[in-house]
């Protein structure tokens, strides 16, 4: 009774704060996608929606892509790193955090003077009379924009999962027979899903939805669904904003459901 | 168990740590240029930072940065101990799991959807309560402590659940009112999930650029700077200031370990 | 030392609509060493959470004393604890561990100091004030937990199955220093375990419970020679137990045949249970038995060897020190003051027939097979 009178006394400070601050402006957005300027109820910004589909269908695929890169790269360097010894295992944690921390937007951009026209790759190349290659405003570029922002989120989960797999288990394996092949298609690759799918959740999301990767890398020629959001936000057209982010926000969290299936529940974010 | 550490290890360790480094690195060299140039090396230079320190522009938006920064991250660790406490004795089933469901939708949602929804909140109530602005300093506050508090939860809640239930019952057992058992033996207990939540919160705040972006007007930090910067042709003094925001996270990041391993050593030193 | 220090009264608890205490009462006397024994589900852990003040009972009262104590919380009440695992604090040393509970009630570090001391020379740890917990070995945690909770001068020390996570050898020592602290101490014990072997050795009085119920309250020696129901002559110890029909006092015939023994009180021809413990058995020539048995195993067990003997389909252990051979029939001689009669009850043929115990394999083919102590309403035999 008294028990209870004090737990809802705990409870109601961020209770009141995340229904104004996270519930609120969920359907504040929906409030935004279904009128138009004068408040009046609209269907007219989803059905204008379709203009977009291939922004859409770009920005998924790249994404996955990008995604699909970070699994092959991150996995086999995480594997790698519990094959080290402890400490240097802790040395490298550190290694990889730290682009983790530097700003998104410098992590972008240190890759414009090695991509540019007249940047480090071309100038190389120059060296041996080649034509400069046109890299800055290509799908490539923004893809591996991706990569290289995201790649640490997509290590850390698949590290912390492999490196708590019990070293008995795989004993017990080879005791069982098992060759080295076997363990990795049988006991480890099963056993380190959990980490993938988390990698996957946080590489995909960030990167589906960005928009300065593609405004630097892409150079404003490769759209995607956060340009969209961004330029039409700038413009005061809060009402295609708001229905692009609604089925940005709709889409993620119907793929996220489908993924947390794959993943028992402790498994949600490592990290 | 010995650890046979075979060479093609090394090699994907080495190729990766190239990958991550190399633009930084790049960066780190070109800061030093002589030139205008961030390609071509014409000679070595401190003129860059020099330009740097006395941008006045570029010291305000680190100091905006670093207030709104412990700003944030001080009150969502206030608020998010309490709530990971509250969903920690809640027997309710469906209470906490809403609580977890709702702390988990900024973490999921793209930041660029949570910007843009409390941007679209803040000016819904701006035009309610008829402000020719509605964007300023504490929205952008707001906004910062809205995205920190899960990850305060987050880290609390696991320590709260690992902490032997025992142990606050023993506190009781042995005369402490429920105030007294929360302060004398939980807190101990879940303190170094409160201190990593506070520090999560406080480098995702200075770190944040695209919620910052669509929340405040006016009040300028420095990764909204920098976009603004960067926005233009690039010079030098970008590669200055990331180069020392890289040696300042190094040198961080070095502290911390240390202090890990000085914490494993003596453990659980008073 | 007659006076009641606790009473149950009628004490009902359940768990999400499951009952874990049904309708149970007790009385402990002061200065007593009780212990409340049973298999894990049978409600004892719970008892002593409702005499802590953990949990609110459902129904029924708790005095303390004679006074009512219901809704009193824990810190108020004049009982301490030592958990399973002993919750000791990781962030105090042995020092502020033991100081814990005089700190909380302001005491004058002085005579902190001075209790503290007197507390660590009464376990044994002079020395180890500023120990870190993490350091100490099972048995000293235990002997902290020990000192932390004495220390406030309890009516009532609660122990919930302290010595599980010592080693056999640590477990019977700190049997020892428990029964001579609690001698120093005059104070009520109340000790929960699943061992009975230790509730034997340790207790004034032994609580046998299952399902929620008590099954029986006694001194050791009443509880292992006189148990009232064939759950309890299994729990404690190896029983035989076998139906038998009460003929007159004095006279009970089990397995065709009549038998002298001391109990009486019981209807004429009332069917009973039967026990008999192992070694209250002697196996003699066939000519001279009172009934007539095949053995089918032998098991050497040190102190003497473990037969089981099948008589007629049904599986007696016998343990005694002479050898006989596999395959042997031989003669059974009981005297009449090995053995006990019981009322029918619940739990009359569930218990006390070893043919399982002696084809181990098939226990393992056969899913619903329940060993004698397990049996208990938590294993579901589906």
């Amino acid at each position: 009774m008294k028990r209870k009178g004090t737990t809802a006394l705990l409870n109601t400070p961020y209770a009141v704060w995340s229904t104004i601050f996270i519930v609120v402006p969920l359907f504040i957005v929906m409030y935004y996608a279904f009128t138009d300027n004068n408040g009046a109820f609209t269907l007219e910004n989803i059905k204008n929606l379709g203009n977009y589909t291939d922004i859409f269908t770009i920005s998924i695929l790249y994404s996955l892509i990008a995604t699909l890169i970070t699994i092959i790269i991150a996995y086999p360097f995480a594997y790698a790193m519990t094959k080290k010894s402890v400490s240097s295992q802790k040395m490298q944690m550190m290694l990889i955090m730290l682009p983790m921390w530097m700003n998104l937007l410098i992590r972008t951009y240190s890759w414009l003077n090695i991509l540019e026209r007249n940047g480090l790759i071309n100038n190389f190349l120059g060296l041996f009379g080649l034509e400069p290659l046109k890299m800055i405003g290509t799908p490539g570029a923004v893809i591996l924009g991706m990569v290289y922002n995201y790649l640490p989120y997509m290590i850390l989960p698949i590290y912390t999962v492999l490196s708590k797999i019990d070293p008995t288990l795989l004993e017990a394996a080879e005791d069982l027979g098992c060759s080295s092949f076997q363990k990795m298609i049988r006991l480890i690759i099963p056993m380190s899903m959990p980490g993938v799918v988390s990698g996957i959740a946080m590489v995909f999301v960030p990167s589906v939805s960005t928009f300065y990767i593609s405004q630097k890398l892409g150079d404003g020629k490769v759209m995607l669904i956060g340009d969209v959001i961004e330029r039409q936000i700038q413009m005061n057209h809060y009402d295609v904003g708001a229905s692009i982010s609604l089925v940005l926000m709709v889409m993620i969290l119907i793929s996220m459901a489908i993924m947390n299936r794959f993943s028992d529940a402790d498994g949600g974010v490592v990290v | 168990m010995k650890k046979k550490s075979s060479p093609l290890y090394n090699v994907i360790l080495a190729l990766v740590y190239i990958f991550m480094y190399a633009p930084l690195l790049v960066m780190v060299f070109f800061s030093f240029n002589e030139s205008k140039s961030t390609s071509v090396f014409t000679g070595f230079s401190f003129k860059w930072y020099v330009e740097l320190f006395s941008n006045s522009d570029i010291m305000e938006a680190l100091r905006n940065t670093l207030v709104l920064a412990v700003l944030s991250s001080l009150i969502a660790t206030v608020i998010g101990t309490i709530a990971a406490y509250g969903i920690y004795r809640t027997r309710n089933n469906f209470v906490s799991s809403s609580f977890m469901t709702v702390t988990n939708i900024p973490m999921m949602n793209p930041d660029i959807v949570t910007g843009v929804s409390l941007m679209l909140l803040f000016v819904f109530v701006g035009r309610l309560i008829g402000a020719n602005t509605s964007l300023n300093f504490f929205t952008l506050l707001i906004a910062h402590i809205t995205f920190n508090i899960p990850y305060v939860i987050l880290n609390v809640l696991p320590k709260l659940r690992q902490t032997d239930v025992r142990l606050y019952e023993a506190a009781l057992d042995l005369g402490c009112t429920p105030r007294q058992a929360f302060f004398n033996v939980m807190m101990p207990a879940i303190n170094p999930g409160i201190v990593s939540g506070l520090l999560m919160s406080f480098t995702l705040s200075l770190d944040d650029f695209v919620i910052s972006y669509y929340t405040s007007s006016g009040f300028q930090t420095l990764p909204i700077k920098i976009f603004s910067m960067t926005k233009r042709i690039v010079k030098p003094d970008m590669y200055a200031l990331s180069s020392i925001i890289f040696v300042t996270i190094l040198l961080l990041l070095i502290t911390i370990n240390i202090l890990q391993m000085k914490g494993e050593a003596k453990p659980a030193k008073k | 030392m007659d006076k009641n220090i606790i009473d149950l009264k009628n004490i009902t608890v359940a768990f999400d609509g499951e009952t874990v205490l049904d309708d149970l009462s007790l009385s402990i006397r002061d200065g007593e060493f009780v212990t409340l024994l049973g298999s894990s589900g049978c409600g004892k852990t719970t008892t002593l959470r409702i005499i802590a003040g953990f949990i609110e009972p459902d129904a029924g009262s708790v005095f303390f004393d004679g006074l009512l104590v219901n809704g009193i919380p824990p810190y108020k009440r004049p009982v301490n604890t030592i958990f399973q695992k002993y919750a000791l604090f990781p962030n105090l040393n042995v020092y502020d561990n033991i100081a814990f509970g005089l700190r909380v009630s302001k005491t004058p570090e002085k005579e902190i100091r001075e209790r503290v001391s007197e507390m660590l020379a009464l376990v044994g740890l002079k020395g180890f004030e500023k120990k870190n917990i993490a350091y100490l070995s099972g048995g000293q945690q235990q002997r902290v937990a020990i000192a932390r909770a004495v220390i406030n001068r309890p009516k009532v020390l609660l122990l919930d199955e302290p010595l599980a996570a010592l080693d056999a050898k640590l477990r019977k020592d700190m049997q020892n220093e428990l029964k001579k602290i609690q001698r120093e101490l005059g104070i009520t014990f109340i000790f929960v375990t699943h061992d009975q072997e230790e509730a034997l050795s340790m207790s004034d009085t032994v609580v046998v419970m299952n399902e929620g119920k008590i099954q029986q309250v006694g001194t050791p020696i009443d509880i292992y020679n006189e148990p009232q129901n064939a759950f309890v002559a299994d729990f404690i110890g190896e029983s035989n137990i076998v139906d038998g029909v009460m003929l007159e006092d004095f006279k009970v015939k089990l397995g065709g045949r009549i038998f002298e023994c001391l109990d009486r009180g019981f209807d004429k021809n009332e069917p009973v249970d039967v026990v008999i413990r192992p070694e209250d058995v002697d196996i003699v020539p066939l000519e001279n038995g009172m009934i007539a048995g095949t053995i089918t195993s032998v098991t050497f067990r040190g102190v003497h060897f473990e037969f089981i003997i099948d008589v007629c389909g049904f599986k007696w252990m016998i343990q005694t020190t002479d050898y006989h051979e596999v395959g042997e029939n031989v003669g059974l001689y009981i005297e009449p003051d090995a053995i006990h009669i019981m009322k029918k009850s619940k739990y009359s043929g569930m218990f006390g027939d070893y043919s399982s115990f002696s084809d181990e394999m098939d226990n393992i083919s056969n899913p619903d097979f329940e060993e004698g102590q397990s049996a208990d309403k938590e294993v579901d035999p589906s």
